[in-house]
C-alpha cells in the first residue's frame, strides 16, 4: 500500500466519525477556548485596539495630555525619509537574507538527506545555533566582529587580507546583520527543505530514474519544482522574521551607523522608546501590521493546499 | 560538510575560550585560536554580580510561570481545534494566533506599555510572563494540536461508550498519552521565554531585568568588559545548547506554526 493511499484511507475513516464529533453544541465546544481568549483579550487584543486609537492622538510620554489629530501621524511617517529609508533596510536585510538561506539550507537538507556516516553529528551541530537566546549570539558575533581585537579581523589578516570594520561601515554592518542572521537561522531553513525532501513523492523519482536523468537533471527538474511549495512558506516566514529582526541588531548596531541597519522594528523601537513618540510608534505599529496582511493571506493559502 | 559544522560551532567555542582568558591572552594579535593560560577570573567577577543573582532568578520564575499559563490555555485551546470540527470562534481564534506569530513585538509593546504603566502595573515579573505566555501561545497550541491529532479518536470514544466522564477521559486517556509530547512543548516554550528580550526591555526596569536584557548591558556600557560578557553569554547559553539536542524533532513542527504538514 503506497502513502497515497494509506493517507486517503485514514481520511476515509476521519468523514465516517465526523458525526460523532459535531453530536455536541458548538458553544460547548467554544468553551474550550476561553481561557486562549482571555489572555489574547489581555495581552493582545485590547493593546492593539489601545494602539490604533492612539495613532490618530498626538500623544508622546513627554506630555499628559494629546488631541485627535486624524491621519496626521500617518501622513508624517509615509512623508518622512527615515520611515522610508527603514522600509528599504528591511527588504535589503529579508532579500540578501533569503539569497544566502535559501540555497545554503537547500544544500546543507541535500547532504543531510543522503544520510552518509556523521550525518546526526553533522546535524546536531548544525541545529546549536537555532535556539540560542538572540541577545547572547548578538554579543558572540560582537566578540567575534569587533575592530579592535576580533578574532575574524585577525585570521583575514593573517591571510594577508585587508582589516574590515565590520560594524563601523554602512555597507559592511548591513552584511554583518545579514551573516549573524544567516548564522542562526539557516538551519531552520534547513529543517524545512529537509522536511519538503523527505516527504516527496516517490512517483516522479522513479520515472526520473528509468528514464534515464543525471543526478542533475533530476534535481532541476524534478525535485526543486517538487520542493517549490515549502520554498515558498520560507520565503513567508523569513520576510516575517526579516521584519521582526530586533535583538541582533539591537545588539550588533543598535540600527546603526547612522540609520544604515535600522530595520521597521528597530524604528519602531527608536520611535516609542527613544524619541518617545508614543503616537508616531504606535501608527508605524498600524502599517506594520497592514503591510503583514497579505502575508497571512498567502500563508493562509499555502497551507490549505 | 565538515566546513559547515565548524562555522556553526566555532562561534560558540570562541566564545567559550574567551570567558576563560585573561585580558591580555584576549587582546593577543595574532589571536591565539586554541590553548591556555585559562582563568575563572571572569566567571567570578559575573557571579559576584548581585544584578547577575537576581536577573537570573527572575528569569526562572518568569520562565517557568510564562510556561505554566502557556501551556494551561494552550492544552485546552488545542483539545477543541483537534477534537471538534467546525465551532464558534475557531476561526477568528487561529487567525489571531498567526497575527501573533507574525507580528513583530514592538508594535504590542508600544501600546501594551501604556496600558501597563496606567494601570501601575510596570516591572512586575507576574505581568512579564503573562505577557510572554501570550506571545508564546501560538507556538504552544499548534505543537500540542499537533500531538493530540495523533491520538486516535476511537480511544476517547469506547471510554465514553464505557461511561467515562469527559473529565477523566481527559485525565486518563489524554494526559498520559500526551505527556511525550507536553513534555517538548514545555521544553521549547520555556527556551522561548528564557530568550525573550524586547518584553522585559520596554516593560521592566530593575525588579524585571532578566538574563538577555542583563547580559545587553554588557556592550551598552562604555567600555566593553570582552571576558566578563563573554562569560556572561556562556553562562545564558549552556543550558540552552543543551536542550536544544532534547528537542530537536519538535522544532520544525513548532517553528513553521503548521506552515509544513507532516
Amino acid at each position: 500500500m503506497t502513502l497515497q493511499q494509506e493517507q486517503s484511507a485514514t481520511a476515509a475513516t476521519a468523514d465516517s466519525r465526523r458525526p460523532t464529533r459535531l453530536r455536541r453544541p458548538p458553544t460547548f465546544s467554544a468553551a474550550y477556548l476561553a481561557p486562549g481568549w482571555l489572555l489574547l483579550l489581555a495581552i493582545v487584543l485590547i493593546p492593539l485596539a489601545l494602539g490604533l486609537w492612539i495613532s490618530f492622538r498626538n500623544g508622546s510620554l513627554l506630555s499628559p495630555t494629546s488631541q485627535f489629530v486624524g491621519f496626521t501621524n500617518y501622513t508624517r511617517l509615509l512623508t518622512s525619509p527615515l520611515f522610508w529609508d527603514s522600509v528599504r533596510v528591511t527588504v535589503l536585510i529579508s532579500a540578501l537574507s533569503l539569497a544566502i538561506q535559501l540555497p545554503l539550507g537547500f544544500v546543507l537538507a541535500v547532504v543531510i538527506n543522503r544520510e552518509l556516516t556523521g550525518t546526526r553529528l553533522f546535524r546536531s551541530s548544525l541545529l546549536m545555533p537555532l535556539l540560542l537566546t538572540p541577545v547572547a549570539v548578538g554579543l558572540m558575533w560582537r566578540l567575534m566582529l569587533n575592530v579592535d581585537n576580533g578574532v575574524v579581523d585577525g585570521v583575514l589578516q593573517q591571510l594577508g587580507l585587508p582589516a574590515v570594520d565590520w560594524l563601523g561601515n554602512r555597507t559592511s554592518a548591513v552584511i554583518s546583520v545579514v551573516l549573524v542572521d544567516s548564522w542562526q537561522n539557516t538551519p531552520f531553513v534547513m529543517l524545512l527543505m529537509l522536511a519538503g525532501l523527505q516527504s516527496l513523492p516517490a512517483g516522479p523519482l522513479e520515472a526520473a530514474r528509468v528514464d534515464g536523468a543525471s543526478t542533475l537533471q533530476t534535481y532541476r527538474h524534478v525535485i526543486l519544482p517538487l520542493l517549490a511549495p515549502v520554498g515558498l512558506v520560507v520565503i513567508m516566514i523569513r520576510i516575517i522574521e526579516s521584519v521582526k529582526l530586533f535583538d541582533i541588531i539591537y545588539i550588533l548596531t543598535n540600527g546603526g551607523p547612522g540609520t544604515a541597519t535600522q530595520n521597521m522594528s528597530v524604528f519602531d523601537y527608536r520611535l516609542g522608546f527613544t524619541f518617545l513618540q508614543t503616537s508616531q510608534a504606535a501608527a508605524l505599529g498600524v502599517i506594520i501590521v497592514i503591510l503583514l496582511l497579505p502575508m497571512y493571506r498567502l500563508w493562509k493559502r499555502a497551507n490549505s493546499q | 560538510m565538515v566546513l559547515a559544522a565548524v562555522t556553526a560551532l566555532f562561534p560558540i567555542y570562541w566564545t567559550m575560550l574567551t570567558s576563560f582568558r585573561t585580558h591580555i591572552e584576549i587582546f593577543a594579535q595574532p589571536p591565539k585560536l586554541f590553548g591556555g593560560p585559562f582563568t575563572l577570573d571572569n566567571y567570578r567577577q559575573v557571579l559576584a554580580d548581585g544584578q547577575f543573582r537576581a536577573s537570573l532568578s527572575v528569569t526562572v520564575f518568569v520562565t517557568v510561570l510564562a510556561t505554566a499559563i502557556a501551556l494551561f490555555t494552550g492544552a485546552f485551546a488545542a483539545y477543541g481545534i483537534a477534537r471538534r470540527q467546525a465551532f464558534l470562534g475557531r476561526r477568528p481564534f487561529e487567525a489571531w494566533l498567526i497575527l501573533v506569530r507574525a507580528m513583530p513585538g514592538i508594535v504590542l509593546a508600544v501600546p501594551l506599555y501604556q496600558v501597563i504603566v496606567a494601570r501601575g502595573l510596570y516591572d512586575q515579573p507576574i505581568v512579564l510572563a503573562v505577557a510572554y505566555a501570550a506571545i508564546n501561545l501560538p507556538f504552544a497550541v499548534w505543537l500540542m494540536v499537533g500531538f493530540i491529532s495523533g491520538i486516535a479518536f476511537e480511544l476517547e470514544e469506547s471510554a465514553r461508550v464505557d461511561g467515562a466522564s469527559q473529565f477523566t477521559i481527559m485525565r486518563k486517556i489524554i494526559l498520559p498519552l500526551v505527556a511525550p509530547g507536553m513534555a517538548a512543548t514545555t521544553i521549547f516554550v520555556a527556551l522561548l521565554c528564557w530568550n525573550e528580550f524586547l518584553m522585559p526591555l520596554v516593560l521592566a526596569d530593575q525588579a524585571g531585568k532578566t538574563l538577555p536584557v542583563y547580559v545587553a548591558g554588557f556592550v551598552t556600557s562604555r567600555t566593553i568588559d570582552y571576558g566578563a560578557m563573554a562569560a556572561a553569554a556562556s553562562l545564558a547559553i549552556i543550558p540552552i545548547a543543551l536542550l536544544t539536542l532534547a528537542v530537536q524533532r519538535q522544532l520544525v513542527r513548532g517553528l513553521s506554526l503548521g506552515a509544513v504538514k507532516d
